[in-house]
């Protein structure tokens, strides 16, 4: 087979799984949002027979989808800082520092992810209303969270540490340079690809997350994941459920579309050889 | 007083001693290197100048001052890295600026150095790029600009020509000798390139094993080694064992050799009855001479352009002579002479 011959294959393929993987499921959650209750979509037909922003603006106007969003809007950006924090000791001590057992501590810093979401929420709220934060919700889920996705941060940052070079450092510091400024020369621009997939990652993943939010939250504290589950889970209701879904993912491809601008322009020889 | 001033160091990781009692001075305007094969205690010296590395003992002082417990960013030297490592990020304006703001030099101040040390190493035109816009030679002098703009005591070099390919390593060898003459700066340069050491130096520190096996001036060390591993690290001289037998005269002693019975003549007596001696492959005279006449089977011929070398063995080490035109004219074997005076003491064997 020519080589022109395997690319259009496998450029075909590729655009076989966008369509099976995004463009059908768009398609389907936007044209299900459509919906009106005016009439109910069949199977037998190809396109909802009324189609309006009813449940848009029902959804805005009778249910709690505004402090949903309010919530999960203040608690994904907070979460994604905590852990971006929390995890840069670590990660530092990981990435930089020699010390016996160093590949053990970096496999047990993982191994939290290993547990399924659920069993963990269950037992960790357990600690949580055991420490007593299950009087401030909003506090308790985002320092849930945080705990929860520290793994993910931790192995982000730690890579990103070992990328900082020594001879950076060293030069800085043989040109006169304060702590403060060495971090800002030789740590900060090696750091910022990995800070932005963390603060990336953790976002999306809180944004998301369900198990704990749930059962610290409910029925109080609610945040948009809670919500899409109790209207999937009580009554059903697929074309409300189209319409959280977008306002669940829609915030993410723009986050995402931002950072990835962001990281271009950061610095594009740091990855190339020498400099 | 000298620039920089090293007294007894010595330095030791757990069991390994990198730097043993290490004792010499470089004066302000002296090029000194330090040349060695890799794990020498060169680098590790380097460092312990610039203040990445706190001795175990001993004491270094720059500009008469002492400096041990000093970090590096307080003392007045300035390294060239064999990475170059400049910030990828900034400018080379930015890369070269970058010490004086640490300093909080005046604006116009700083200007006026970058333009100047700009105009030096001959980037004026690439000050607003960055360093992976630059080729290796052009990153090379940036880093060696960043190390001159702020004016230190002494500049130190680790390798910094060991990432360029060979031609551009001769003319920037001669750039960093010229510019370090112009600013009358003290350098302590580091490399295991014997060429660079010989061609660059005022003074040249061969180290083995932490310590420091002979000092002085190129030609010197080149003329006169003190020992087998100075006189086959630079230039790969032949070296032989040797049974002195007798003296004739003043200055001329017989020796059994290997490669025969040999006469040589020097102004010292040897250093004992069994010794190493050594001779330098150019020195062989094509044809049989008075004395010390060699004929021996070619083993390899190496053609290098201008001259060629030809090795033979002695008892299972190979020797090598260095011919010109006449070279091509053998095939099997050669008869070479060597002059008493071009055949060296070395030391004791043990």
């Amino acid at each position: 087979m020519t080589r022109t011959g395997l690319n259009k294959i496998l450029l075909w393929s590729l655009f076989g799984v966008c369509v099976i993987w995004l463009v059908v499921p768009f398609s389907m959650a936007i044209l299900w949002s459509l919906v009106d209750p005016a009439e109910v979509w069949t199977p037998d037909k190809l396109l909802p027979p009324v189609m309006s922003f009813y449940r848009w603006t029902y959804l805005w106007q009778f249910s709690s989808l505004k402090t949903a969003m309010f919530n999960s809007y203040l608690l994904a950006p907070s979460a994604a800082i905590l852990t971006l924090t929390l995890a840069l000791p670590t990660a530092y001590a990981l990435g930089r520092l020699k010390f016996p057992g160093k590949e053990t501590a970096k496999l047990l810093a993982l191994l939290p992810l290993v547990v399924p979401g659920f069993v963990t929420a269950i037992f960790f709220t357990a600690i949580l209303f055991q420490l007593g934060l299950n009087a401030w919700r909003f506090g308790a889920i985002l320092f849930a969270h945080s705990i929860l996705f520290l793994p993910y941060a931790i192995r982000i940052m730690t890579v990103s540490f070992e990328q900082v070079r020594q001879d950076h450092i060293d030069a800085a510091r043989d040109l006169g340079a304060s702590p403060m400024a060495r971090w800002y020369v030789a740590y900060v621009p090696a750091l910022k690809p990995g800070i932005m997939a963390t603060l990336l990652i953790v976002f999306i993943q809180s944004i998301e997350e369900f198990s704990i939010a749930f059962i610290v939250g409910a029925p109080n504290f609610t945040t948009i994941p809670t919500l899409l589950f109790t209207n999937l889970g009580q009554a059903f209701i697929r074309p409300n459920a189209a319409v959280l879904s977008l306002i669940l993912v829609v915030p993410n491809i723009i986050f995402m579309l931002f950072l990835e601008r962001v990281m271009r322009s950061a610095n594009p020889a740091l990855s190339s050889g020498k400099g | 007083m000298d620039a920089v001033s090293v007294r007894n160091l010595t330095m030791k990781f757990d069991e390994f001693t990198a730097v043993r009692d290490v004792s010499f001075d470089v004066a302000r305007g002296e090029f000194v290197t330090l040349l060695g094969p890799s794990g020498c205690g060169k680098t590790t010296l380097l460092n312990l100048i610039s203040g990445f590395l706190q001795p175990t003992s001993g004491t270094i002082e720059i500009e008469g001052k002492n400096v041990i417990g000093v970090p590096p960013e307080q003392r007045n030297t300035a390294m060239c890295f064999q990475s170059y490592a400049l910030f990828p990020h900034l400018t080379v304006a930015d890369n070269l600026q970058f010490g004086l703001k640490q300093k909080k030099l005046p604006h116009a101040e700083r200007k006026a150095r970058l333009s100047d040390v700009a105009s030096k190493i001959g980037l004026g035109p690439q000050l607003a790029k960055l360093p992976n816009q630059l080729s290796g030679g052009q990153q090379q002098r940036v880093a060696l600009g960043r190390a001159l703009v702020m004016r230190p005591n002494v500049i130190l070099f680790d390798e910094p020509l060991s990432n360029l390919d060979a031609k551009l390593r001769e003319s920037v060898r001669l750039e960093i000798r010229a510019i370090q003459r112009e600013y009358k700066l003290a350098a302590i340069y580091v490399t295991h390139d014997q060429g660079e050491a010989l061609a660059m130096s005022d003074r040249i520190l061969i180290m083995k094993d932490g310590r420091i096996q002979q000092s002085g001036r190129p030609d010197r060390i080149y003329k006169a080694p003190e020992s087998s591993f100075v006189a086959d690290f630079i230039g790969g001289a032949n070296i032989l064992d040797a049974t002195v037998i007798g003296q004739v005269g003043e200055k001329n002693w017989r020796l059994d050799t290997k490669m025969g019975e040999l006469t040589a003549q020097s102004d010292t007596p040897p250093v004992a009855k069994e010794l190493k001696i050594c001779w330098r492959a150019e020195k062989a005279q094509f044809g049989s001479g008075d004395l010390n006449t060699v004929t021996a089977d070619i083993a390899h011929r190496s053609f290098q352009g201008n001259y060629t070398d030809l090795f033979f063995t002695v008892d299972g080490a190979l020797q090598r002579v260095q011919l010109g035109e006449e070279a091509g004219e053998l095939s099997a074997s050669i008869t070479f002479h060597i002059r008493p005076e071009d055949i060296i003491f070395l030391e004791a064997i043990k």
